[in-house]
């Protein structure tokens, strides 16, 4: 809220320049659903099967919270997304929180893991739905092996840069000091290198989620991505925007509940975070 | 920093130069030919792996992971012959004109928007919001809708991959102009620029790096999202592929497709990389990854 704008020179005070682009903000979002209405409510103009007004999706989001669709209702599907995601964020991070410090902490390690990883880096995680479909068929543990393949590469290279970026001298103190290696890292560099890491994990936990959706989409029988894929199917454009949202929603919340979580266990200043995304 | 003793073994085998020799061995920086040599034999021992472990009395069974041999038949076998009522190339060019074209129609839109945005406060007052509220969408979410609206032909991916796109596009070009140093912009006021001559010369110019840096994201972006819509809607491509070789069981070309798929998505960053050095070559490589 109260935070100050250096670059504001044109000495308007300070409280108005706060509310300022909320107005804006709030009118170009209240046009645009205003829009949405007018779109749909004069008749012939958008066919409710492209578009269907507000008050029906809003309609729509009671429905599907009280009766089941495909299977269940909105909140079983968001139940089941939330639980896939959770193992293969959980499964991302138990692999690659250890390997990323080991391989900072370690030059020749990587050298030895860089090659593969780069090789196949570049393969996008939907790319690894058919062959895990395969592998797990068409169950919880393919889902989760896409969350896992989205979260993994993110978790590693972050939680390896954090640490890498630890001031040596930091390092170099502690050694001057005894500690031993494995002490000045547990003691020394990973409190150091701790909110930077959690900063690459919340974007590996948000990949996580995004490619979740993906996987939903092309297989299984519940969650929010086979919800809006259903909505399709069945012509029903109400359903799809509900999904969209719960999705949207949910993704926002997770990381909200993570930044907060970030706040409380670890208040101290992360360390210039470099992202990768 | 350099705290290697003259006369020591000879660079090239040693650590690498300003390596901390004081160090155990598991702790330097290896050098340029220990690096290569690690490398090397760490992707030939995973390659030994893969060989020994799909042989026909190996652990794996082919169905799981087919053998290299395989996997290079299979190649030589989609280059040959159409697959799927394509030859392989034209699976390609199908994959990279809706990436291209969905690229360069959200570049088209997103950049004038981003420098817009960031450059008049009013512009960023009325559309970050909205970008606000549309952003958590994942991309791949908007699939459904646009199969719903534009039928599974070529127009619903490019919208797909123009949703994928246009994000990073607008949000780095607006980044790349609000974070220009004031004084830039001041000294160019002193020198008498207008307004107009300010933005091209001036603004544009110097974000030019973090332009095209959100032009690399938007692509990579692009690229995944395509690969997905691909599974979903379409008649051609490499996702096509993936998806069918995957349910008629050939593990091969599955392989094969899913090795083009990052060959590209390499292409696409290390060409992003050069053209970066071509329009910029004063901007540091490796600003705003």
């Amino acid at each position: 809220m109260g935070q100050k704008r250096g670059r504001d020179v044109s000495g308007r005070s300070a409280v108005r320049s706060a509310r300022e682009p909320v107005a804006w903000g709030a009118a170009a979002v209240g046009l645009l659903l205003l829009l949405w209405w007018l779109a749909t409510a004069i008749p012939d103009l958008v066919p409710p099967r492209v578009l269907p007004s507000p008050i029906d999706v809003v309609l729509r989001f009671v429905a599907l919270i009280a009766e089941p669709f495909s299977g269940a209702t909105l909140l079983g599907h968001a139940v089941v997304s939330l639980e896939r995601w959770g193992i293969g964020v959980l499964a991302a991070i138990a692999l690659g929180l250890p390997l990323g410090i080991a391989l900072a902490w370690l030059p020749p390690l990587r050298a030895v893991v860089t090659p593969g990883f780069e090789l196949l880096r570049y393969i996008p995680p939907f790319a690894w739905v058919p062959i895990a479909v395969l592998w797990f068929g068409a169950t919880t543990t393919t889902q989760a092996a896409i969350v896992f393949i989205a979260a993994f590469p993110a978790c590693i290279i972050n939680t390896q840069l954090a640490v890498a970026q630890v001031d040596p001298i930091l390092a170099r103190a502690a050694r001057t000091l005894g500690a031993g290696s494995a002490r000045t890292l547990a003691k020394v560099v990973l409190p150091v290198a701790a909110p930077t890491i959690f900063t690459g994990l919340r974007i590996a936990f948000s990949n996580g989620w995004m490619a979740l959706v993906g996987a939903e989409l092309v297989v299984g029988k519940q969650g929010l991505g086979f919800l809006i894929s259903q909505g399709q199917i069945n012509d029903s454009a109400s359903t799809i925007l509900v999904g969209m949202t719960t999705i949207g929603v949910l993704g926002t919340l997770i990381d909200a509940v993570l930044q907060r979580a970030q706040r409380l266990a670890l208040p101290w200043r992360p360390a210039a975070a470099r992202r990768f995304e | 920093m350099a705290q290697g003793m003259p006369g020591s073994s000879p660079r090239w085998a040693g650590p690498a130069p300003g390596a901390d020799l004081t160090l155990s061995f598991w702790r330097r920086e290896p050098g340029r030919a220990q690096w290569l040599a690690i490398a090397a034999a760490s992707l030939a021992a995973a390659g030994a792996i893969w060989w020994s472990a799909t042989r026909p009395d190996g652990l794996i069974s082919p169905l799981f992971l087919p053998p290299p041999v395989e996997v290079w038949e299979a190649f030589v076998r989609l280059l040959s012959r159409p697959y799927l009522g394509s030859t392989l190339g034209q699976h390609i060019v199908a994959s990279l004109r809706i990436v291209i074209g969905g690229w360069l129609l959200a570049g088209l839109v997103g950049l004038p928007l981003g420098i817009a945005m960031g450059w008049w406060k009013r512009v960023r007052w009325i559309s970050f919001p909205i970008f606000q509220i549309l952003r958590p969408v994942p991309p791949l979410a908007w699939i459904p809708l646009a199969i719903l609206w534009l039928g599974i032909g070529d127009s619903a991916r490019i919208f797909v991959v123009f949703i994928a796109a246009v994000v990073p596009w607008v949000m780095n070009s607006m980044q790349a102009v609000d974070s220009i140093d004031g004084i830039l912009v001041r000294a160019a006021l002193t020198l008498g620029a207008s307004d107009r001559q300010i933005l091209s010369r001036v603004v544009c110019r110097t974000a030019l790096p973090t332009l095209v840096a959100g032009a690399r994201i938007a692509l990579g972006n692009a690229w995944t999202t395509l690969v997905a819509a691909e599974l979903l809607a379409a008649t051609a491509g490499l996702g096509y592929i993936a998806l069918n070789a995957s349910r008629t069981l050939e593990m091969g070309i599955l392989l094969v497709a899913m090795a083009i798929i990052g060959v590209l998505g390499a292409l696409f960053s290390i060409g992003m990389h050069l053209v970066t050095r071509w329009v910029a070559p004063w901007a540091r490589s490796g600003v705003a990854t």
